[in-house]
């Protein structure tokens, strides 16, 4: 297949996911089920990125700081900037999208592979409904809280590092946190993990669903895999366009 | 009701699978549709049940043709169909009682209590009381099969489809499955198809067979026709193994 014939696909996987559910309550279970997987489960390993990452973030900033006329906030202001309008969003999306991604992609793959999917469609079950949506709707609600508490932390990691190694003062840290702070660059930031969201659910399940059952755990394995490459290309490219466009 | 297969065509890129397959599945009796592996038993029941699309031919449903209706048309007899996997196709993440409540869940408005009176009776009626709280990966192959005929059965199917019913079981244990297939059949009188190639099976619970042979209807009969048939096609079939070639000879 080429890239044409499977946007097409895509899209069509797409317009089936967005079809009236069969019962509205299964809808709201399955929703809170997919909260607990898709974002519940990655808070501790965002957790530990974030504090290491704005940890490191502030270490770096002050060793590339040696002119006496630049100061010292700038170490708080510069960590605050990369911390939010990248780190927090682009790059935490792109961990999740190797761990969450390859876990849908595996299991709708294997779901097909032993024929759940069959059993979904036989009784009537729009399968790709009752599968992907709720795996959509969860990502598009839990991932700004993740990207939220991932910015908060990445914030409280530069300034432990930086304060318990005595590269900068809290006062001067926080002074540097506020300086000349725009909220728009929050919402920027959310607006970006919206988008990601949505494709770090729908790739890997695209991946899963059309997985060729004949292949066995090998394809499944590099639906996984495709899903995962997929899905970062994707969230690169949309990161440049919403840059472009919401920045310059 | 019957399901009645006319001339029935399928191929995928550019090889024909079924080559204009016609028959009737009679209501009340387990229906097989036997043939050596690659013969086009698994293609023909996907699309009798509607998982592939036929190229040619129709599929009625007791005189509903099934396969000229729209998707969201087939719905309402699509929940009067339930299919037993070779696999079982259990959803591994739901215990034994959710599987079975699941198409409950979905295409029914009972009350919990009464999706639970439901599911408890169908458990029972394949001996599977107290596993209500298992999960497929703890139970043998044996018993996830019966809990497959459990779900197949929670909507009251009148169309009963079971792909290899015995794969991956032991003679005796496929005893049990075929006889429970069997008296499922006559207890409800549904349209029961049987996909099989276990002649344990077709000795057993044979009431109306179609021999398939490179996609074609080859033969058809019951399992008393079967075993005296001069067709030399299903007498390497029926009796593969040589001890069996023997004691054929020693029959005639």
């Amino acid at each position: 297949m080429n890239l044409f014939q499977h946007i097409g696909r895509f899209t069509l996987m797409i317009s089936l996911a967005f079809r009236k559910p069969e019962k509205w309550k299964v809808l709201r279970q399955n929703i809170i089920i997919e909260i607990n997987t898709i974002g519940i489960s990655s808070l501790s390993i965002v957790a530990l990125l974030s504090l290491f990452m704005g940890a490191v973030m502030v270490i770096q900033t002050a060793s590339n700081i040696d002119s006496v006329l630049i100061p010292a906030y700038t170490v708080g202001f510069a960590t605050r900037q990369s911390i939010i309008l990248e780190f927090s969003s682009t790059m935490i999306c792109l961990i999740l999208a190797g761990k969450v991604g390859s876990n849908i992609a595996s299991e709708i793959g294997t779901m097909k592979l032993t024929e759940q999917i069959d059993a979904l469609e036989v009784m009537g079950v729009n399968s790709i409904n009752h599968l992907v949506l709720p795996k959509i709707l969860a990502s598009l609600f839990i991932f700004p809280f993740i990207v939220l508490i991932s910015m908060g932390l990445g914030l409280i990691g530069g300034g432990l590092i930086g304060t318990q190694a005595g590269i900068i003062t809290l006062e001067k840290y926080i002074m540097g946190l506020q300086y000349y702070f725009e909220p728009f660059s929050i919402t920027y930031s959310l607006i970006k993990t919206l988008f990601f969201a949505f494709f770090i659910a729908t790739i890997p399940s695209y991946f899963g669903y059309y997985v060729n059952p004949s292949g066995g755990a090998l394809e499944v394995g590099r639906s996984g895999t495709k899903s995962v490459v997929a899905s970062s290309m994707i969230i690169l490219l949309i990161n440049l366009i919403i840059t472009y466009f919401l920045l310059l | 009701m019957s399901i009645i297969v006319n001339d029935i065509k399928k191929g995928f890129g550019g090889t024909e699978i079924l080559k204009g397959i016609s028959f009737e599945f009679e209501k009340g009796k387990t229906n097989l549709i036997i043939g050596q592996s690659g013969s086009g038993k698994s293609v023909l029941t996907k699309c009798i049940v509607g998982l592939y699309e036929v190229d040619e031919g129709e599929v009625i449903y007791g005189g509903e043709n099934f396969s000229g209706m729209s998707k969201s048309e087939r719905k309402h007899i699509r929940t009067q169909i339930g299919m037993l996997f070779q696999g079982s196709a259990l959803f591994d993440s739901y215990s034994v009682e959710e599987n079975v409540m699941f198409p409950l869940t979905m295409f029914s408005d009972m009350s919990k209590e009464e999706m639970l009176d439901r599911v408890n009776f169908c458990l029972k009626r394949v001996e599977l009381e107290n596993t209500n709280h298992l999960y497929p990966s703890e139970i043998s192959g044996g018993m996830q099969k019966r809990v497959a005929i459990a779900r197949a059965i929670a909507l009251n199917p009148q169309y009963l489809f079971c792909d290899e019913p015995n794969s991956g079981l032991d003679p005796k244990t496929s005893i049990v499955i075929d006889n429970l297939i069997y008296d499922l059949t006559k207890e409800y009188d549904i349209t029961t198809v049987v996909i099989t190639h276990d002649m344990n099976s077709v000795m057993e619970i044979g009431e109306n067979i179609m021999y398939i042979h490179e996609g074609e209807n080859w033969w058809t009969g019951d399992k008393h026709s079967i075993v005296t048939t001069d067709n030399e096609e299903i007498g390497s079939f029926v009796y593969a193994s040589a001890f069996m070639k023997q004691l054929r000879g020693k029959l005639n």
